[in-house]
Order: C-alpha cells, then structure tokens, then sequence
C-alpha cells in the first residue's frame, strides 16, 4: 500500500462522496417536505442521459448539466403531480417513477451507447493549492461537480434552518396541516421541494457522464440512487451528518476496486453490502431512541396533505 | 369606548334574526345566514353571528350544534356553501386560513397546530416573520410579545417538551404575534385544569381590554358566566339565541337555549341495592404514553346493579384506567379483579369472555375499524364464534350485525358497506351495541355520549342505565358533570392517577367536586366512604 | 346551490364525490393502458417506427397463439408471486419493498438445494427446492418483520434495502464458489441438472404456472372468508382496533411479513427452477419492483394480482419481441409505469371531481 494509492483513494473518496451527496441532499430536503421520493435512481439515470445526449449536441458540458438539472427537476415534478396533487400512495408512485426514468433513459440514449462523450467538465484548477502534498489531489483537483456537491450542501442547510422558506418547508413536512394554517401552500412548497430534490438527483447523474465516467450505458447509475436514500436516513435528514455518510459511503465505492490492489483479501461484492446494512443499524438505533422522544424523521412523511376533508 | 370611523348608514347590518338590535357600533365579526353542507351532514343551516369589537363572546351549544363549522368558516378553513363573512363591517371571501389572518381573524383550533419539532418561537413565527430568521432575535421578540399579554412561556423549548395548556398558551401567542384583533378559541377550556381555565379568563379579558375581540367557544356554562360579556347560542346549525348580554341572563336560560325542547335525562333512574363487587382494581399503577406516571395507585370497586362514575380533568388517569381494565395498557404494579378473580394478565378477548364490555372513548380507531364494513365490525367480539374450520361464515356473521342493528336502532346503509358513512350517533349505538348485546357483567364505558346529538346520548344512557337495572357493574367515566351527576349510584374523583375523593352524587355540591378534580380535596381515607 | 358572489374564475381544487364513480378500479386500469399506449404512440413515431406494426408485434408475440400465451404465463409467474408478496402485506397496510431481494433469496436457497441434492428423484428434488426458496425469502424478511413488530422499524426502508443486499449475496455467489468452472471466468452459476427443473405444462409454459395459480387462490380465499383474513383486515384498518379485539398486533406483522416473503421467495424458487435453469445476478430482473406496481393496480386484491400479472408479463414478453424490429425493449418499461401513471389518476378521478375555485380571496368588498 503506497501513498500514491491511497491519495487515489481518498480522491475517488471524496469524488464518489459528492456523487451520493448530491442526490442525497435532494431526497433530504423532498422527505423535509413531506415527500418520499423512491425514484432517486430513474431520476439520476434521466440526469445522466440528458447531460450525456445535450453535451454531444451542444459540446458544451455547462448548458450539459443545466439541461440535465432540469430534466431531473421535470421526472421529480411528475412525482409531485402525482404525490401531492392527486395524492397517491408516495412509495408506488416513486418506484414507478424509478422504472419509468430508467426506461424513459434507456430509450432516450439507445443511440448513444459507446459514444465518445461530447464534452467533459474540466477539474477546477486551484493553482498553488493543488500542490499541497495530499490535501491537494484529494481536495483541490477534483471536478466541479464535487464543489456543487459542498456548496449546496451549506445552501441546504442555511435555507432549510436559517431561512422563512426553510422554516415552511421543515413544517410541510413535520405538520402539514400546521404550515397550512400558517398561510403556506402546502402544494407549492411540496412540489418545489420535490423539483430541487429532482435537479439535484439530475446533477448527480450528470456528474457520472460528464465527468466521472464520460460515457452512457444503460444502467451507469448502478444502484447509486438507492444508496442515496439509504444516505438520507444514514444522516438522520441533516446536511452535515449526510455529507459524513456521502463520503462514509463514498469510501466504500472506492474501495470497492481497490481491495485487491491493497492486498486486502476481502470481497469487494461483500464490502457494497456495507452502507445498506449500515443503514438499517441507523434505522433500528433511531427507532430504539425514539421511544421517549420524536424521531429526526419528518412526522408527515410520507402522508398526502388535502384541506377540508371531514 | 371609542367608535372607529366608518361608512355610515350601510345597508342591512343591522338586521339581525331574533331582533337583537342593538349595532350603533359597526360589529366586529358579523356572520350572515352561515350555511355548511358536509357529505350527508347539514353542519351549519343559516347561522348567525354578531360580535361587539371589545368584547369577550361565547359562542354556545352542544356537540355537533355546528359551533365549529361556523368558527371554521370565520377562520377561513371552510368556505360557506352560502352566506357572508363581515369582519368590521367588510365583505370577505376568505379561502384559506392565511385569508383570515390577513384580515386580522386568529384561530385556537381544538386540536393544537403546532409542529411538535420546532421551538416555540419557531412554531410562533411559521408563515411571518423575516426572510432571514435569526434565531436569538425571534426567540427574545417571541418572549417579549408573551410577556406582555401574561403568557408566560420559554420561547427556545422544543413544543413536544410542553403541557397542554402551555402548547395553548404557544397558539394564542401564535395569533398575537400576527397581530390578530379578532381571537377566536375553539373550546379551550378542555384540556385545562380549572386553575388554568381561570388564568385563561383573566388572559383573553386582558385582550379585550386591550381593544381585541374575542369569541370563545365552549359549552360549560359557569365559564361563560365567568368571563364572557356576551352569549350566542346554535342548535341544530343555527343560531336560536344572538347577543344575549351574560348580565341580564343565567346557566338555566342559556341551557334551555342550548338543549332545546327535549331535556337529557332530567329525573335521575330509581336506586337498587347493589350487589357483590365485579370489578376491583387495587393498588394499580401503569405508565402513559409519555412514559410518566399515569395511574399512581388506583383504588377502585364496582358493585353488580350500580353505576360508578368518574369526575376529572382530562388527562388525570381516566384514559389509562379504561385501558388497563380492558387489557389494553401494561400493568406497572397492582391488580385487575373480574368477577373476584385476578384477570391482571388475561387478554382483552379473555376478559371479554368473563363478561367484560367495554366502551372506549374512541369509537373510530379502537372501538371500531373505519374501513371495513358494518357486518365486520359487528362481530368484531365474536367473530371466533362464525366459524366453520378456518373459515367464516358470513350467513351467521350477517344475520348477527341483522338483530344488532334491529335490536339498537342503528341507522345503517348496506351492511356490507364500510361504516365510514354512519353518523357518530349510530357509530355509536353500533359499538355500544356490540358491547352490551351478551349481557355484560360488567360495563366499562368512556366518554360514551361525548359529540353526540340529544336523542343518541339518550340512548346511550337509557341503554346503561338499564345495564345496570339487569345487574350488571357499570364504571362510567365522563367529561360531563351533569351527566354523571345524574346516572352515577357514586362519583369517585380522578387526580392524578388515583381516587382523591367520593361523593353521593344526590347531595354533592358542584364546588367541592371541582375542588377534588384540581386535586384541593380530603384523602378519600378520611371521607365517610361507603364501600 | 347558491354560491358566493364571485368570480369563478381561479384554481382548479379537487372535491371528494359524493360517491365514488361505478366501474371504478378495472375502468381506471384501462384508461391506465390507454394513457400509455397513446404515449408510446407518440415515442414511437418520434423515434422512426410505425407504431401499429409494433404493437400488432407486441400482441402477436405475447398473446397471439398458444405459444406466446404459454411464455407470457410463464412472465406472468413471477410478476403475480411479487404482486401478491406486495398485496399480502398491504392487506394490513404494511409495505413490503423487498420483493426483489426475496426473489433473490429464495432462488439461492432452492439452488443450494439443488446443488446438495443433485441426484435426488425430481419430485423430491422440486419439493424441497421450493421450500427452501419460500425459507430463503421469508428468512429475508424476518429482520424487517421483527425490526417492524418489536420496535416499530419502518419496514419500507429496511426491505428495500434488503433487496441491495440479496443482490449482491448472488453476485458474491456467483462470481466466488458457485461460479461454473466451465463458464470461461463468466460470473455464471452452473446450469439445473435436468431433475431440478420445473415440468412442461404445454408448450413452453411450466407447472409454475399451475402453483402459482393456485398460491394466488388460496391467499384470495384466505383473506376474504377466514377468520385469519379477517383478523388481517381489521388489523389494517387500525392497529388499535385489532388489539382491542384481542388479536396480537406483533403476530400478525411478524407472519404477515415472513409470508409476504416467502410468497416473493417461492417466486424466486419457480422462476430459477422453471425458467431461468441457473442462477444469475439478473434473476430477478426488477420483478419485485414490478410486482408492487401490479398490486397497487389491484388495490392489493389477490383476486386482481393474477389478472394484471398476466397482462404486465404480455406487456414485458411484447417488449422483449419488438426488438427484432429495431425497437429499443425500453419502450416496454416505459408502457409499464405510464399504465400505473395514468391508472392512478383515473383512480383519483373517480373518486375526486376537479372544481375550480373562485380567485378572489383577500380583497374586501364593502
């Protein structure tokens, strides 16, 4: 084991640690709405596409991730419309939206299979900072996507803890009625935490094309979405224990074509299974704790909101 | 008081259903022809409201009279199917509660709307205050506000820490911090003790001082008298009795107004010798759901051909109890006699089986299953005696529900329809049926004629009343003093999680009940207890 | 009826019907298929292909002879097992997400099985295989169960993480010690020896068909006239009343869940042993996550499960077909969400009527 490996290790750390960050920032602040959102995976798969095909057209890797943003933001509203609007059963209509986004990606991108990518997000140059021995290639070389990653974690948490805004979205999702009463449209607030938790999953799906692995193939988000909400839980739905668990999580990814290289005889496949089990000992700890006082999960999450029904 | 300036000679405000006309002050809330139609329901059928600006205002009647509907229309969380909303003399169509407040209309609902989770400056500001929230700075503008007005309070508490009547203190507060003129409170005084209630008072009087208006909703007539300056009273969804000044009526006229031409049970039912005791619950202790003490030593014995009642503010134990009687609620310590014997760790469905029948005081949720079909839920107790191998039979289980719904007067529609559409009066009459439908040796009922109309809480207490006739052992607990006044053989008072007092429910004073209930009383012990 | 004075121009609301509309579920599923066909119309002439001949080809291949019905039957197994797992718990308002892993689980028991009892008579053989997979699944599900039953886990996250878990059980198996010496270092698991598989029903179709037929029967029986279907209903009507009619809240989810479980499980047992002869990382190809969108569409009714499972399998057995055309399979994946899309409104529908509500709110009229 050698430091250039384990600089390697860290980098890739931190990188697949922004992928799962993105994503799940924007399950996070969907749940604090109220919403569960289980079509994290169809709406990454759309991200990843649509950065993918868009950066072939326009050669541009920036209008790439805007359009994939937005693509994202598009899928997730359709969750809201059918979740928030017409009030269905939040855990079908995401798992429907999970296999109609990887259809809907699959189809889009059939031509696209094996392209060479159309434009890639160059990493942040940072000058005399990249020269930093280690700090430097694993903090200050890394690919734009991992400073969105940091950014809108702060964003997130100044907005959903500081702010008006955060504080109606926060009681969407804790008391719907409650933000009702208080002069908030449940509705907006829903579907627009609903839209950003989509952007942000598209994002994290442009990251993979346009930079981690320039490519598209079906399946590239590869359980990823999951993971993410898996991460959300993990991080009891606050930004910075998430962001401790994106990079936790992270570094299993990494690790996981790394054992061999570090002599570690252990199954890569084994070591995967980690933060879904590490996730369930968070859900049971939680539970366990929760018996004298309330659980950090949202109360309405989960439930429809309608007004004036008797 | 000083009159605000205002358009005169409006067309029609002064008109007013019952004559009481007495607006050369333009009103502050005034309510025309309210109506309200829910699916199968006439909630509110051309209701009247008119309210002085300054004034402290019952709105009164009894359950199901339509109070709230008609609050919920002033708050805006209804909008009416027909009539008007003048708030100082304007038209509003207010289509949502934000409407309301906007237009100076603050809302205590019953049920609190608080956010468990924030704090309670938090939960003060949701919906107004800065862009930006600073934290400190809410909390001290929160504090600063609740000091004024006397609510005392700790603004950086999370609400899931508080009391009730601390959460209620939280809403009013909400209300002030937007700066609402008109307060309404929707029966506020349920989840307080009376020590509260009466801070309470000299609160909202302290508003209406301060030129606030506010209308109060409640049916316990000595508050009205207490702290109210005037009185409306609904049956039926309207409104029978507008703007009656407190000073120039008393309790015996507002309750006649209240309940109409047919009085509940006036004449109490004629006294039997009550035989051995059914039920004992000795030295009995359990948690509640907070994990606090809920019972704390409960001394209890019920005879076969008596009925026991239970006086207490709500939240002392009375729901706790039911649930250990029934099964319900583990056992910290003590014990659960039926019939003489030990049954502490027998099942709900063996304790049936002794002869138990229970009541519980929520007739949707535990009592009985709000998406399945009446059939079902009659045989919710016996179903183990449809059977045929593993099957059911459904021929048995349907001419069962048949005689039960004969038997009790349950308006029904299909029988094999959820009971979703019933009414609360024939949910009831359903489950009491269930219960009592064997013969119970003995009867545990809460709340059982809480929201009902006056024909199904006189049934309701016809059928215990005659329970008890067949010698059976009724425990009967209530929020209704009248009514245990009336039926209860005993009344035992609940503080605390135990007996504190017993009284004879034919020479008892209302006063020294009420001390009991606030826990000022003589140890039981001492009392010249007739068991 | 009178309404206020205002104009009724502004947002549309939904309002509850006073009753629901007649035909309800099936009419919805319907106008579902409807939603989705249109939309394929529209991706297919979007994407160059002549939508009619496509679906006429989807058709012909799934439902057109005795052949495609028998392919699609077998499809349909799998999807209806998973549907039903999904409804068994949903009958007492518990979600099962976990299919997919119990599908899993109970393939790798009945292939362990089939790996130590390789030379045992068939029936024997099949027998236990199929009991080890309705162990395997519902041994998946006993963590949730438990977790669910004892300390109020919600069982919705802990199954579906579950699933990732199972997957990467297989892979793990199939990449180490079951891998096939012979597979040419494929992550392949050897192939069933002849007396561990399913028999002919006719022509492709498998026993499985008959078993699961019947499985999905039973269950429809048992939760409609038993007094454990009854005791299921009331406890997912409301847990208290359940209680407060003496049936134990914790018994019931804890069976619930294990047999919703091996329900998926004994899928994975059929599928392995009738269909796919070996066991790979892709088995259970999202037949679990298909399965929850077959049991909404039937409400969560087993007497349902069968009908939509079998039009799901034609749906999936017509997409695979149409790729000879050119057409990319994914067009049938999408076909699949947009029918639950599109039941789901019609459904809301049904029951809620869109009113709009008058705009004008705030301002005071004198």
């Amino acid at each position: 084991m050698n430091e250039a490996s384990l600089i390697g290790l860290f980098e890739a750390t931190v990188s697949f640690g922004a992928l799962l960050y993105l994503a799940a920032l924007g399950e996070m602040i969907a749940e604090k709405a109220g919403i569960l959102n289980l079509g994290v995976e169809g709406m990454m798969a759309m991200g990843a596409v649509t950065g993918f095909v868009v950066a072939l057209q326009t050669g541009n890797p920036w209008v790439a991730l805007v359009a994939a943003v937005a693509a994202g933001a598009m899928v997730g509203l359709l969750h809201g419309f059918f979740t928030v609007v017409l009030g269905a059963e939040q855990v079908v209509s995401g798992l429907s939206l999970t296999i109609l986004g990887l259809g809907l990606a699959a189809f889009v991108g059939r031509g696209s299979v094996g392209e060479p990518a159309g434009a890639e997000m160059v990493s942040v140059d940072w000058g005399p900072l990249s020269d930093i021995p280690w700090a430097g290639p694993i903090l200050f070389a890394q690919s734009p996507f991992v400073y969105l990653a940091v950014i809108m974690g702060f964003v997130t948490w100044f907005v959903l803890w500081r702010t008006r805004l955060g504080l109606a979205v926060r009681a969407a999702g804790e008391s719907a009625s409650t933000a009702d009463a208080a002069g908030h449209s449940v509705v907006g607030i829903r579907l627009a935490a609903v839209a950003t938790g989509g952007g942000l999953a598209g994002a994290s799906g442009a990251y993979l094309t346009l930079s981690l692995t320039p490519q598209w193939a079906d399946g590239i988000v590869a359980g990823r979405g999951w993971i993410a909400v898996a991460l959300v839980i993990f991080g009891a739905w606050r930004p910075g224990r998430v962001a401790v668990g994106a990079l936790l999580f992270g570094l299993t990814l990494a690790l996981k074509t790394r054992l061999q290289t570090f002599g570690v005889d252990f199954s890569p496949i084994l070591l995967s299974m980690l933060p879904y089990l590490l996730t369930i000992s968070v859900l049971v700890a939680i539970s366990i704790r929760s018996r004298n006082r309330p659980s950090p999960a949202p109360a309405a999450l989960g439930i429809a909101y309608r007004r004036e029904e008797r | 008081m000083t009159e605000p300036p205002h358009p005169t000679g409006l067309a029609g405000t002064s008109e007013m259903p019952d004559g009481v006309a007495s607006a050369d002050d333009l009103p502050a809330v005034e309510l025309r022809d309210i109506w309200k139609r829910f699916p199968g329901v006439v909630a509110n059928a051309g209701a009247h409201l008119r309210v002085r600006r300054g004034s402290v205002h019952a709105v009164l009647g009894e359950n199901g009279a339509g109070k709230s509907t008609l609050m919920n229309v002033l708050s805006g969380v209804y909008r009416p199917d027909e009539g008007d909303v003048r708030i100082g003399g304007m038209a509003h169509h207010f289509r949502t509660p934000a409407d309301a407040l906007a237009a100076g209309v603050g809302m205590v609902h019953q049920e609190f709307r608080l956010v468990p989770s924030f704090t309670v400056a938090e939960n003060v500001v949701l919906g107004a205050c800065e862009r930006i929230v600073r934290r400190s700075a809410v909390e001290f503008a929160v504090g600063a506000l609740a000091e004024r007005f006397g609510l005392a309070t700790e603004p950086d508490r999370p609400v899931w820490q508080l009391s009730m009547g601390e959460r209620q203190r939280v809403e009013i507060l909400k209300a002030l911090w937007r700066d609402a003129q008109i307060l309404i409170l929707d029966e506020p005084t349920a989840v307080l003790t009376p020590g509260e209630a009466d801070e309470l008072g000299a609160v909202l009087r302290h508003m209406a001082d301060d030129g606030r208006t506010v209308v109060f909703i409640s049916h316990k007539l000595h508050e009205v008298m207490g702290f109210c300056d005037e009185a409306t009273v609904l049956r039926g969804g309207k409104t029978v009795a507008a703007s009656l000044s407190v000073a120039d009526t008393d309790a015996s006229e507002l309750a006649g107004l209240m309940v109409g031409a047919s009085p509940v049970i006036t004449e109490r039912p004629p006294l039997r010798e009550a035989g051995e005791v059914r039920l004992e619950v000795r030295h009995l202790r359990c948690l509640d759901d907070r994990g606090l003490n809920g019972l704390d030593g409960m001394e209890l014995a019920v005879r076969s051909g008596e009925i026991v009642g239970i006086a207490g503010v709500a939240g002392n134990g009375q729901r706790e109890l039911t649930q250990c009687i029934a099964g319900l609620r583990p056992v910290e310590s003590g014990t659960v006699h039926l019939m003489g014997e030990d049954r502490t760790d027998a099942s709900p469905r063996q304790r049936f089986a002794d002869g138990l029948g229970y009541i519980p005081e929520d007739r949707l949720g535990v009592g009985l299953a709000p998406r399945l079909s009446v059939t079902d839920n009659a045989v919710l107790r016996t179903y183990g005696r449809h059977r045929r191998g593993p099957f059911l039979d459904s021929g048995a289980a349907t001419s069962h529900c048949r005689d039960l719904v004969d038997q009790f007067g349950v308006r029904t529609g299909p029988l094999d329809e959820p009971i979703a559409g019933l009414s609360g009066g024939n949910l009831q009459r359903l489950l009491v049926g269930r219960e009592l439908v064997d013969g119970p040796r003995v009867v545990v009922a809460a709340q059982p004629t809480r929201g009902l109309d006056v024909q199904g809480v006189k049934a309701i207490q016809d059928l215990l009343v005659g329970e008890r006739d067949a010698g059976a052992a009724v425990l009967l607990i209530s929020e209704d003093l009248d009514e245990l006044l009336t039926l209860a053989d005993r009344l035992l008072v609940i503080h605390a999680g135990r007996i504190v007092a017993e009284f004879d429910p034919t020479a008892a004073e209302r006063h020294a009940i009420g001390e009991a209930m606030v826990g000022h009383a003589v140890p039981v012990d001492d009392q010249a207890a007739n068991r | 009826m009178n309404r206020p004075m205002g104009r009724r121009v502004g947002r549309p609301v939904l309002v509850r019907r006073e009753q629901v509309l007649r035909g309800g579920q099936p009419l919805a599923f319907g106008i579902g298929l409807a939603v989705a066909l249109v939309v394929g119309i529209v991706l297919l002439v979007g994407s160059g292909h002549d939508p009619m001949r496509v679906y006429e080809r989807m058709f012909e291949a799934s439902l057109g002879d005795p052949r495609a019905w028998s392919v699609t039957l077998n499809r349909a197994v799998p999807l209806g097992l998973a549907g039903l797992a999904v409804a068994v718990a949903g009958s007492m308002g518990l979600w099962n997400i976990g299919a997919e892993g119990q599908i899993m689980a109970g393939a790798v028991g009945a292939a362990w099985v089939a790996r130590v009892g390789g030379e045992w008579p068939s029936p024997l053989l099949i027998t236990a295989m199929l009991a080890a997979a309705i162990l395997g699944g519902g041994l998946l599900a006993l963590g949730p169960a438990i977790a669910r039953a004892r300390i109020g886990v919600n069982e919705i996250i802990t199954t579906l993480m579950l699933n990732e878990v199972a997957i990467r059980l297989v892979q793990w198996l199939v990449h180490g010690r079951w891998k096939d010496p012979d597979s040419h270092n494929f992550p392949l698991a050897p192939m069933l020896s002849d007396n561990a598989r399913l028999p002919g029903l006719f022509e492709r179709a498998h026993v499985g068909v008959v078993l699961a037929a019947v499985v999905i029967f039973l269950f429809g029986l048992a939760s409609s006239r038993t007094a454990w279907g009854y005791e299921l209903r009331v406890a997912g009507s409301s847990g208290a009343t359940a209680r407060y009619a003496g049936i134990s809240l914790e018994r019931k989810i804890l069976t619930v869940l294990v047999l919703s479980g091996g329900v998926a499980g004994f899928a994975g047992g059929i599928e392995l042993s009738g269909t796919s002869d070996r066991i790979t990382e892709s088995l259970s190809n999202g037949f679990g996550f298909a399965g929850i969108i077959v049991a909404a569409l039937a409400l969560m009714r087993p007497s349902g499960v069968a009908a939509v499972a079998v039009l799901f399998g034609a749906v999936q057995i017509g997409g695979q077909s149409i790729q000879t055309m050119g057409v990319s399979s994914s067009v049938s994946t999408i076909l699949q969400a947009l029918i639950l899309f599109g039941a789901i409104a019609a459904g809301v529908l049904s029951r809620y009527r869109v009113e709009m509500v008058a705009g004008d709110t705030t301002e005071a009229t004198p």
